[in-house]
C-alpha cells in the first residue's frame, strides 16, 4: 500500500484494523484454551495497551495478530480474526509481514545479522525488494528510532535499550500498518524504556502507525493510551478507557500495576479531597491537578 | 572471558580486509596450488615470503604470528616423520639432500597454514557470509553460517555466567581426573544446550514474523563489487601462476645443497 492511500485509510473514521470475534485458542498438547473467546476491536491509527499477569495470554494474543498463531504453533484455533482486512487463518505469517510488524521480549533474539543495519533489512530481503530501495527503507527507519550512526555495528556492541531499538527499526522498515511489541522493555532499565516508548508513541502520533503494545509497567505507558484491555485467565476482563478501568478495585485485585498517580488521587479522593479534572494516569497529571488545588484562592 | 575471546571478531578496516573475499580465496587456492607444484625449498621459501607484505598490509601481524605458532608443533612433527622414514629408508644413514627435502616438506605445510590464515584473519564474518550468499551456496547456509557466528559471544556469555552460578553452588569445575574433569561440565552443559533451544524457538519465530521464506528470489541488502584492488590482486595471482607455471616447467631448480 502506497504512503498517500495509507494516509487517506488513516483518516476514515471508525475503520476497525483488528477485530477478533470469540477467538479461542488451544497450544498442541494443551488441556485448556490459553485464551478464551476473545472479542475486541482495534480501529486504524489506535494506541491500544494490553495488559494483566503472567500468563494471562497476552503473548498469545500477540501471536494470533499476524498469524504466528495457528501457522507456526499449529493448535487450535477457533472463531474469527481479521488484521489490515486479511484472514490471517487463511495467511501465512510471511504474508502477514508487511500488514504486522512483532517485536518481542528479549532484543538479543531478535537480531540476527551481523550488523544492524543488515538486519533492519533482512525482512525487505526476504521479499525481494529492490536493492535502492530497500536502502531508502533502511536509512529511513534507522532514522525514525535514532539509531543511523549505529547503523555498522555489530549487535553484541550496543546496548539492550539499541537493540530494542533494532528491533523496532527492523519491523518497521517493511512500512507495517500495524505494530504489536510484547513487553518490549521487560530487559532494559527504566530510562531506556522511557525513551523506547517515547519512539513509540511517535510513531502512532506522527506516522499513523496503529500500535498495540503489551506492557506491565502502566506508569510509564498509561498516559500515551486511550484504548486498554486487561486480560485475565486467558479473557479480556475490561476494555475501554483506562481512566475508569484503572480506577476499579477490581482491576487492582486481578494484580495490574495501577499507576501510583491515579492510586494516590484515589487515597485524596476517600480522604475528602476531590481535585478537578479527569482521573490522572501519570505524575505529570496528578502534578497539575495537585497545583491547581493548592493555589491560594 | 579471557577464554574466549579468539572467538570474537572485531572489525578492522585495511586495503586488505576491503577486498572483496571471493579474489581473496582464489589467491589462497592459487598459493596452495603453487605450494603443491613444487618440492624444492628455493621456491617455497619464496612463496612463504610473499605472504609478509599482505600480512603486514593488513595489520595482522600478531595474529598470524600467533597462528603460525599453533602449527609449529604439527610442523615439527612434518619434519621428524620425514626425516625418519627417510633415515630408514636409506639404510640407515642421514644425508644432507634428505633433511632438506624433509624441511621443505614442512615449509610446504607451513605455506598453507599461512595463505589460510591471511585469509581468515583479513576476511569479517558478514564479508564471508555475503560471498556465501552470493555464490551459488543456498541462502540457508549462509544464513546458518552467520547466525552461527553472530550468536557466538552471546552463548559464550552465557556459558561463563552458568559456569559462575554453578561454581557458587559449590561445583568444582577443576577437580578429580579426566573423566571426572569432563563429568564436572554437564551441570553446565545442560542448563546452556536448554537455553540454545529456547533462544533458538525465538529466533525461529522473529524469523517467521520478518517474512523468512516469503520469496525463493531473495535480495540483498550489500553487493559485492570488484574494485580495483580486487582486480590488482587478480592480476598478481595470475602472475604467480603464470610465472610458477613456466618456473616448473622450464626452469631447473637447484637445491640448497646443490649450491654449496
Ligand atoms: N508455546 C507454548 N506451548 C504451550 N503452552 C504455552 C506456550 N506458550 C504459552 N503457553 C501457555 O499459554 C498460557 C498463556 O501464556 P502467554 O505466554 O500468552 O502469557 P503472557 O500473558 O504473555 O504472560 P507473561 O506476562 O508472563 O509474558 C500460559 O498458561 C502458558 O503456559
Ligand atoms: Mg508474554
Amino acid at each position: 500500500m502506497s504512503k498517500l492511500s495509507r494516509l487517506r485509510l488513516a483518516g476514515t473514521k471508525n475503520m476497525a484494523i483488528i477485530e477478533t470475534k470469540n477467538l479461542t485458542y488451544t497450544y498442541p498438547g494443551a488441556t485448556k484454551p490459553s485464551i478464551i473467546d476473545v472479542s475486541i476491536k482495534v480501529e486504524k491509527g489506535e494506541f491500544v495497551l494490553i495488559t494483566g499477569p503472567s500468563g494471562c495470554g497476552k503473548t498469545t494474543l500477540c501471536r494470533c495478530f499476524n498469524g504466528l498463531v495457528p501457522h507456526f504453533y499449529q493448535g487450535e484455533l477457533k472463531g474469527e480474526i481479521s488484521v489490515a482486512g486479511v484472514n490471517t487463518l487463511e495467511h501465512h505469517t510471511y504474508e502477514m509481514a508487511k500488514h504486522v510488524g512483532l517485536v518481542f521480549q528479549n532484543p538479543e533474539n531478535q537480531l540476527f545479522a551481523l550488523s544492524i543495519e543488515k538486519d533492519v533489512a533482512f525482512g525487505l530481503e526476504n521479499v525481494g525488494v529492490s536493492r535502492e530501495e530497500m536502502r531508502k527503507k533502511v536509512d529511513w527507519a534507522l532514522n525514525l528510532t535514532g539509531i543511523y550512526d549505529l547503523r555498522e555495528r555489530s549487535p553484541h556492541e550496543i546496548s539492550g535499550g539499541q537493540q530494542q531499538r533494532v528491533a523496532i527499526a527492523a519491523v518497521l522498515a517493511m512500512e507495517p500498518e500495524i505494530i504489536v511489541l510484547d513487553e518490549p522493555t521487560s530487559f532494559l532499565d527504566p530510562l531506556s524504556a522511557e525513551k523506547i516508548f517515547e519512539v513509540i508513541y511517535a510513531l502512532n502520533k506522527k506516522q499513523g502507525i496503529t500500535v498495540i503494545l503489551v506492557e506491565h509497567r502502566l506508569d510509564l505507558t498509561a498516559k500515551y493510551t486511550n484504548h486498554l484491555i486487561v486480560m485475565d485467565e486467558g479473557k479480556v476482563r475490561f476494555e475501554g478507557n483506562p481512566r475508569e478501568i484503572l480506577s476499579t478495585e477490581e482491576t487492582r485485585l486481578i494484580g495490574v500495576g495501577i499507576p501510583k498517580a491515579t492510586l494516590l488521587y484515589q487515597m485524596l479522593k476517600k480522604d475528602g479531597l476531590n481535585l478537578n479534572g479527569n482521573i490522572p494516569l501519570s505524575s505529570e497529571e496528578l502534578a497539575d491537578q495537585l497545583l491547581e488545588a493548592l493555589k491560594p484562592k | 572471558m579471557s577464554v574466549f575471546d579468539g572467538l570474537r571478531f572485531r572489525k578492522v578496516y585495511s586495503p586488505i580486509h576491503n577486498l572483496d573475499p571471493r579474489i581473496k580465496f582464489v589467491y589462497v587456492i592459487s598459493i596452495f596450488v603453487v605450494a603443491i607444484l613444487f618440492y624444492q625449498i628455493i621456491p617455497l621459501l619464496f612463496l612463504f615470503f610473499l605472504q609478509i607484505p599482505f600480512v603486514l598490509l593488513a595489520r595482522v601481524q600478531r595474529q598470524w604470528l600467533r597462528s603460525l605458532r599453533g602449527a609449529s608443533f604439527l610442523a615439527g612433527f612434518i619434519f621428524i616423520v620425514n626425516v625418519a622414514t627417510t633415515y630408514f629408508t636409506s639404510g640407515y644413514t642421514l644425508l644432507a639432500p634428505n633433511v632438506e627435502n624433509a624441511a621443505a616438506m614442512t615449509l610446504r605445510f607451513v605455506v598453507l597454514v599461512e595463505s589460510f590464515s591471511v585469509f581468515f584473519l583479513t576476511t569479517s564474518p558478514d564479508h564471508l557470509g555475503l560471498a556465501l550468499e552470493e555464490s551459488r551456496v543456498p541462502y540457508e547456509f549462509a544464513f546458518a553460517f552467520t547466525t552461527a557466528v553472530r550468536f557466538v559471544p552471546v552463548l559464550a556469555e552465557e556459558a561463563q555466567t552458568i559456569m559462575d552460578a554453578q561454581k557458587a553452588r559449590g561445583l568444582e569445575l577443576e577437580k578429580g581426573g579426566l573423566l571426572k574433569r569432563i563429568r564436572n561440565y554437564v551441570p553446565v552443559l545442560i542448563p546452556l544446550i536448554v537455553s540454545a533451544i529456547r533462544r533458538s524457538l525465538e529466533l525461529a519465530e522473529a524469523m517467521e514474523s520478518r517474512a523468512w521464506g516469503a520469496t525463493k528470489k531473495r535480495t540483498n541488502l550489500y553487493l559485492l563489487k570488484l574494485r580495483r584492488g580486487d582486480y590488482a590482486l587478480l592480476a598478481i595471482t595470475v602472475g604467480i601462476l603464470v610465472v610458477a607455471i613456466y618456473v616448473r616447467l622450464f626452469v631447473p631448480i637447484p637445491t640448497i645443497t646443490q649450491l654449496l
